[in-house]
């Protein structure tokens, strides 16, 4: 009975300080930890496919070099791992930091954005190459760049994330938490089949 | 490093250390299926403790021990890599055991995934838990289970490639 009304209590709390528009530590601890684990899951995918690790790892001689570093002859393999984790944290944790201080309304709807440009930048890269080598009855190779496939990717996410309503964008703001983790680990595990189809 | 490998031999310190893995995987696995097993069987959430007392097992008090054990478990499994990367990885690559290689490479994805959503897991089961997020909580938890338990897997059939006992 005691819980419920401490529930209750801070419940209405909540309600009286969102209506007011004032932010609590509770609804702010809240969206640093769900726009962390949204940005990191989804930024530890791009890194990953792109191969940007803030730091490369060479384990055999036991040296630290920072970005990308091909391994030099007698250096052994290379270690991007860490690299990819460290930076997506980073970020990861700059998005959420940043992320309490906008307002709901403009996170949930930079969220939505974020999340169709990461899966329509890939697609529309996918799309033109297929158009070069399939469709295109010119020299199209100018065509075959991850900058000229932004274009599409951009202006598609834009206009989707205009046309969605406000209350969709909100109701699915949680959802994101495990459509992204479960979408990134879609895309990695393709990226892996060369392993299983050997 | 080189005062404990006066001690003991440099092979049989990462043997001790891969024990340490296995160990904490197997506490960290109960942890995870329990809650997981939890929040699938209880037919209807209610908000705080309440559900505690119906439920099988106090879903709410695994979280913190779930959380204290996933991120040294990360810790540790990440420095043992490095020795996986060297002595395990290339002659797997070697042998062309390519089914292994894949599902540990996998392993790594899944095991960063759930680094990155542990802040939200640990939020989601502070108390008073919240009422509106009763389905979110269920799912996150089952995914933080299925990665645990993938990445057990995965590294028991790595272990069995080039480990204790192989």
């Amino acid at each position: 009975m005691t819980q419920t009304l401490d529930v209750d209590g801070r419940l209405s709390q909540l309600d009286s300080s969102q209506a007011m528009g004032v932010p609590t530590s509770a609804t702010r601890t809240r969206t640093f930890a769900f726009t962390f684990g949204i940005a990191f899951t989804l930024l530890y995918t791009v890194y990953e496919r792109l191969n940007w690790p803030l730091f490369t790892y060479q384990p055999a001689v036991g040296r630290l070099y920072f970005w990308l570093h091909r391994p030099l002859s007698g250096e052994g393999p290379p270690m991007y791992w860490y690299g990819w984790i460290v930076l997506a944290a980073a970020i990861a944790l700059m998005v959420a930091w940043i992320a309490t201080m906008i307002s709901g309304q403009w996170l949930r709807r930079a969220t939505v954005f974020c999340c169709i440009l990461a899966a329509l930048w890939p697609a529309s890269l996918a799309a033109l190459r297929i158009f070069i080598t399939d469709w295109a009855t010119f020299d199209a190779d100018f065509l075959n760049s991850v900058w000229v496939a932004a274009i599409p990717a951009w202006v598609g996410a834009a206009a989707i994330t205009y046309y969605i309503p406000s209350r969709l964008a909100e109701r699915v703001w949680t959802s994101w938490l495990l459509i992204v983790p479960i979408g990134g680990l879609v895309v990695l595990g393709y990226s892996l089949l060369q392993y299983f189809v050997r | 490093m080189d005062i404990i490998f006066s001690v003991i031999r440099e092979d049989t310190f990462w043997k001790i250390l891969l024990f340490f893995h296995f160990l904490m995987a197997v506490s960290l696995l109960a942890a995870v299926t329990l809650q997981a097993a939890a929040v699938l069987t209880s037919t209807r959430q209610a908000v705080g403790n309440f559900i505690d007392r119906f439920s099988p097992v106090p879903a709410a008090s695994y979280a913190a021990v779930i959380v204290l054990l996933y991120v040294p478990q990360a810790l540790l499994g990440s420095w043992m890599y490095l020795k996986y990367r060297l002595y395990v990885r290339i002659p797997m690559e070697e042998l062309r055991h390519w089914w292994t290689l894949g599902a540990f490479e996998f392993k790594e994805h899944i095991i960063a995934m759930g680094i990155g959503l542990l802040p939200a897991y640990w939020y989601l089961w502070r108390q008073p838990l919240s009422a509106e997020d009763v389905g979110l909580r269920r799912w996150l938890t089952v995914f933080l289970a299925v990665t645990v338990w993938y990445a057990f897997g995965a590294g028991h059939v790595a272990n069995d490639f080039r480990g204790i006992g192989s």
